[in-house]
């Protein structure tokens, strides 16, 4: 009996029910597609902030005193030491090697060019390249991976191939003789007899040293130099996780023997995505190395993503806040307006549970109903959301289902407890006079 | 008699309005604290990326910034034109500027980068350096300098130690007063007073490059830029592509995605103030309807109405405007550590905006213009 | 001789395809106290809410004082209200957050300009001096309808309309009342009066008696004789 009081009060008069129904899909739709985008954001934006380049550096262990200006190392070929580029594939095999978007190994070769009669350094390096991964993939990376903000007129080298970019100052020094397609003499600083011809792909500005220089694929540079399948440092861009106390702990614990992990502790901060930890994956895999954070970039990301991150879930929670407040308020405007209803229950004889039961069970169906719809529409407004900021829809999360149909529900309900129980003392007459 | 009818509805009906009013309040409060907090993430966010160093760098026209071998003579550029154009600049977007000369000079038969600057400005190019020791406090100080932590391993040295370098035939010592962790390049590096380099090197007056960091949008340091390029035609002006390409990109996306969300949720508070409203006005139809049997026209009433809601807007719109700023003070202090001072604009616009809304929710008593009172006071 | 305050000619009401009055002819002259009379759906109400300029009719003639109600736009009725009737309803309907002394001010307002001093004496009249400042909620059901007629009066109509003004009311509080009634139709008012009683009925000068949307012959005369 119970059930069908209900089913036909929920059947009966629709357009009373109209406002508690609209507020309850828009505000659960908001609600939804605000706790999608917020459980996903840290990743997305984090993602975002590789655009900043690589976030760790790796260099031999031993080594001479880099002689770097600008990013650019002068130092002579035979002086310093260098790293293998065969054990880079080894960097996809670490427990994080879904989070290494892309690395980069650099080799500077001090070089003279005939056309501009000076000495100019070359910077040898991969643009896209394809790495040999030990479980028998391959995985393509480069400056395009690590140096996003790089950017030619003209195009980019080819892998291996005899071609080069030139920096922006060199080439409008000497347009003419280092203009695109143009071929260009280099030759190792001193040892001007082994001289290679280079076809100019392109023209690139940084801003940087680049500027000043001329690139080249790693392996003719590594020709040029003598130094077959050598590079001297590694850029890595890594996707991180913002440090925290644990992260800090873990990264002096690596130089500070006074510091220790206990094993739980060990394992959550090898098994989250610290840059400290990362570092000391790669380190474990190239032997040998130094790996330390690029703690502009890192430090920068690190901050901001928390704040933003903080940001977001405070505006979620105003987001859920609004919701639960527009289910409630409407909630309890319906069960004011149907007071009169309320009346005529009473004077036949229901009782006050009797009539309050119905009525909550009548809200907590709308609830379920309206939450239920909410939750759909929210999902593409997440998916909306997702791909206009950040260029890919959000995955619906199911989780939140359950979540967003039990917040719908229990606001519903206190929304509509208030007015039941002020109306729980109105006598029938009151209410069917009309006041 | 009019206000009086609208105190005395206001009055009469605070069981009714209790639920309106907490929606405008907390509508008004949430808007407000929103819109307070939109207009000043930006400016936050924007000095959050100060920290990845300089987004101008000065360098002379004729190519390279730096010496190769201590033979060749750098390319290089007068230092006063520089601090000339720079003096120009208005100074309250610039967070900090500085000129370097650098060369490559011998330190214990170890060649080693020396760059030459104003040591007070290196804490705030960069703010990511980490300091062992003390900063140099003033750009004049020839004695003291500032030396990477590569250097001084390899080199075996400590703070306090003097440290000599050897340029050509010259010579000049120094006091390493603090040691540089800067996770980049600068730990291979030692930094002294330009005076001191520009004398080591005889190049007086003579700098190779110069670092400007400046807050701001990427159209703001673009304008920058292209101000201090017309200023220095003999120089090369460049905002440095990586920090403020992935600076504009990342702003422009975070910006975008707390615009949306303020968007929904202002969306949904206008929906429940309106819904609150509109049904507040609906319990009126029957006072509408005796009104009307007495005479009174329908803008007469409806005018009765529309007080009253305007109002409650006004009133309800204030209070939250008022708790919003509160709550964008707080949420500011907590997310970024300083407080985000509220906008005297985002008063009257809110309150503006709760009344709007309110007023639009009593309209609907407008649609009984032509409906009969006998109609009207027939009931439900 | 006479005035004629109000005529009614062939009017018609439908309500859809209900005939709620089905032409509907009489006068009632100035200073008559006429009760209209019949069972419940007969009609009664339909017709005093259209005389009153609350409903229109679909077809046919209203004059009340030279004015035809049946030809008035919104406007015209908007003024006709305020100016020529004084309605009392079954159930009051008074503003429920509104004093005794401002319900009869509201009345004022939308006639002309508000005068504390005159509604307040009019409260006096009708035996409620020291209720002005009450609310409805605080008044019985006697005291609400007498807030009612002193709102009804306060504009000097020229015609009241009633509407069963006692349905809702004990007995005690009926005879207060109706011998208000009594007093204003002594002082030449014209009332015109609904109720289904006919001991109600028999106070006025006349009983038009109402059935199925149609005037019934009764007892006493539909015309009166030229006096």
């Amino acid at each position: 009996m119970f059930a069908r009081l209900v089913g036909e009060s929920f059947a009966r008069n629709p357009r009373r029910k109209v406002l508690t129904a609209v507020a309850l899909v828009i505000g659960m739709a908001v609600a939804t597609a605000t706790l999608t985008i917020a459980l996903e954001v840290g990743d997305r934006l984090a993602r975002e902030f590789r655009s900043l380049g690589a976030n760790l550096l790796v260099t031999p262990e031993s080594d001479t005193l880099p002689v770097e200006i600008g990013g650019v190392d002068y130092r002579p070929v035979d002086e310093g030491a260098y790293l293998n580029e065969v054990d880079l594939g080894k960097l996809k095999t670490i427990f994080w090697r879904h989070n290494i978007l892309g690395f980069t190994p650099f080799l500077d070769v001090p070089a003279s060019v005939s056309e501009t009669g000076g000495a100019t350094t070359l910077i040898g390096t991969w643009y896209q390249h394809q790495v040999r991964v030990p479980d028998g993939t391959e995985f393509e990376t480069g400056a395009s991976a690590t140096h996003p903000w790089w950017k030619v007129q003209g195009r980019w080298f080819r892998d291996g191939a005899a071609e080069c970019v030139v920096g922006l100052s060199v080439a409008e020094k000497y347009p003419a003789a280092l203009g695109i397609g143009k071929t260009i003499h280099v030759a190792q600083e001193g040892a001007s007899a082994d001289i290679r011809p280079l076809v100019v792909t392109g023209i690139i500005s940084t801003g940087d040293a680049e500027d000043n220089a001329v690139l080249v694929p790693l392996s003719v540079a590594q020709e040029i130099s003598g130094h077959p399948g050598k590079f001297r440092q590694l850029f890595v861009s890594a996707l991180t996780k913002p440090a925290d106390a644990l992260a800090e702990r873990g990264e002096r614990a690596q130089t500070d023997k006074n510091i220790q992990l206990t094993p739980t502790e060990y394992d959550r901060w090898f098994c989250s995505p610290y840059i400290s930890s990362i570092g000391f994956q790669i380190r474990t895999v190239l032997p040998g190395t130094e790996v330390h954070a690029i703690r502009r970039v890192a430090e920068t990301e690190g901050r901001i993503l928390t704040r933003v991150g903080m940001l977001l879930w405070i505006v979620t929670l105003a987001a859920l806040g609004a919701a639960a407040l527009a289910v409630a308020a409407t909630s309890a405007t319906t069960v004011l307006e149907r007071r009169s209803e309320i009346g005529v229950m009473k004077a036949l004889g229901a009782s006050n549970a009797l009539v309050g039961g119905i009525f909550l069970a009548e809200q907590m169906l709308l609830a379920i109903v309206g939450g239920a719809i909410g939750f759909f529409v929210g999902a593409g407004l997440a998916r909306f959301l997702g791909e206009s900021v950040f260029g890919t829809p959000a995955a619906p999360r199911l989780i939140l289902f359950p979540v967003v149909l039990a917040l719908a529900a229990i606001v519903a309900m206190i929304g509509s407890l208030v007015p039941l129980r002020r109306a729980a003392h109105f006598r029938p007459a009151v209410i069917l006079r009309g006041e | 008699m009019f206000w009086r009818m609208v105190f005395q509805l206001l009055r009469g009906s605070r069981g009714r309005l209790a639920v309106a009013i907490l929606a405008i309040v907390s509508g008004a409060a949430v808007i407000s604290a929103l819109l307070n907090l939109d207009l000043g993430v930006q400016n936050k966010l924007t000095q959050q990326f100060r920290t990845l160093g300089a987004n101008i760098v000065i360098s002379p026209a004729s190519g390279a910034p730096a010496q190769i071998s201590a033979a060749e003579v750098p390319s290089l550029m007068p230092e006063r034109d520089v601090l000339e154009a720079l003096r120009k600049l208005p100074s309250a977007q610039v967070t900090a500027a500085a000129p370097y000369l650098y060369i490559v000079a011998r330190a214990q038969n170890h060649p080693v980068v020396v760059a030459g600057t104003w040591l007070d400005q290196a804490q705030k190019l960069d703010a990511t350096w980490k300091l062992e020791g003390n900063w140099v406090a003033s750009r004049a100080d020839d004695a003291r300098c500032l030396v990477g932590r590569n250097v001084v391993r390899r080199l075996h040295l400590a703070v306090g130690n003097p440290l000599e370098v050897h340029y050509l035939d010259r010579s000049a010592q120094c006091n390493i007063a603090g040691i540089v962790d800067a996770g980049g390049a600068e730990d291979n590096q030692v930094f002294a007073s330009l005076r001191a380099v520009q004398s080591l090197a005889n190049l007086p007056g003579q700098i190779g490059l110069a670092q400007v960091s400046v807050t701001g949008t990427a159209r703001v340091v673009a304008e920058y830029s292209a101000r201090l390029a017309a200023a220095l035609p003999q120089s090369q002006v460049r905002p440095i592509r990586q920090v403020a390409e992935a600076e504009g990109a990342l702003l422009g996306r975070i910006r975008l995605l707390i615009v949306s969300m303020v968007l929904l949720i202002l969306i949904l508070t206008a929906l429940c103030v309106l819904g609150t409203m509109a049904a507040l006005a609906m319990e009126r139809r029957k006072d509408v309807g005796l009104m009307k049997s007495l005479g009174g026209s329908i803008s007469r009433i409806v005018g009765i109405f529309l007080a009253e809601v305007g109002v409650l807007g006004a009133a309800g719109g204030l209070v939250g405007t008022i708790l919003g700023a509160a709550l964008s003070y707080w949420m500011g202090l907590r997310v970024f550590g300083t407080a985000i001072s509220p906008r005297w604009e985002v008063f009257p616009a809110t309150i503006a905006l709760m009344i709007v809304v309110t007023l639009t929710g009593a309209l609907p008593l407008r649609m009984l213009g032509n409906t009969k009172p006998a109609e009207i006071l027939r009931g439900e | 001789m006479v005035a004629t305050l109000v005529q009614v000619d062939n009017l018609r009401k439908e309500f859809g395809n209900v005939r709620a009055l089905d032409g509907v002819s009489f006068r009632v002259d100035a200073g008559e106290w006429i009760a209209i009379m019949g069972p419940s759906g007969s009609g009664k109400t339909t017709l005093i809410n259209i005389l009153g300029g609350l409903d229109t009719p679909t077809a046919g003639q209203a004059m009340v004082d030279g004015t035809d109600v049946a030809r008035l736009d919104e406007a015209g009725l908007t003024r006709f209200r305020a100016e020529k009737i004084g309605f009392i309803f079954q159930q009051f309907h008074l503003l429920p957050y509104l004093t005794a002394v401002e319900n009869v001010m509201l009345a004022q307002y939308f006639h002309s300009t508000t005068d504390e001093k005159e509604a307040q004496q009019s409260l006096e009249r009708v035996g409620l001096g020291d209720r002005i400042e009450h609310l409805p909620s605080q008044l019985s059901g006697g005291e609400q309808q007498r807030v009612a007629v002193a709102r009804a009066l306060i504009n000097h109509p020229k015609l009241i309309l009633a509407d069963e003004p006692t349905g809702n009311l004990d007995e005690a509080n009926e005879d207060i009342v109706l011998s208000l009634l009594r007093e204003l139709h002594a002082e030449g008012h014209t009332i015109l009066m609904v109720t289904h009683a006919p001991s109600i009925g028999r106070l006025a000068d006349r009983r038009i008696e109402f059935a199925h949307g149609h005037l019934v012959q009764s007892a006493a005369a539909l015309k009166p004789e030229l006096a």
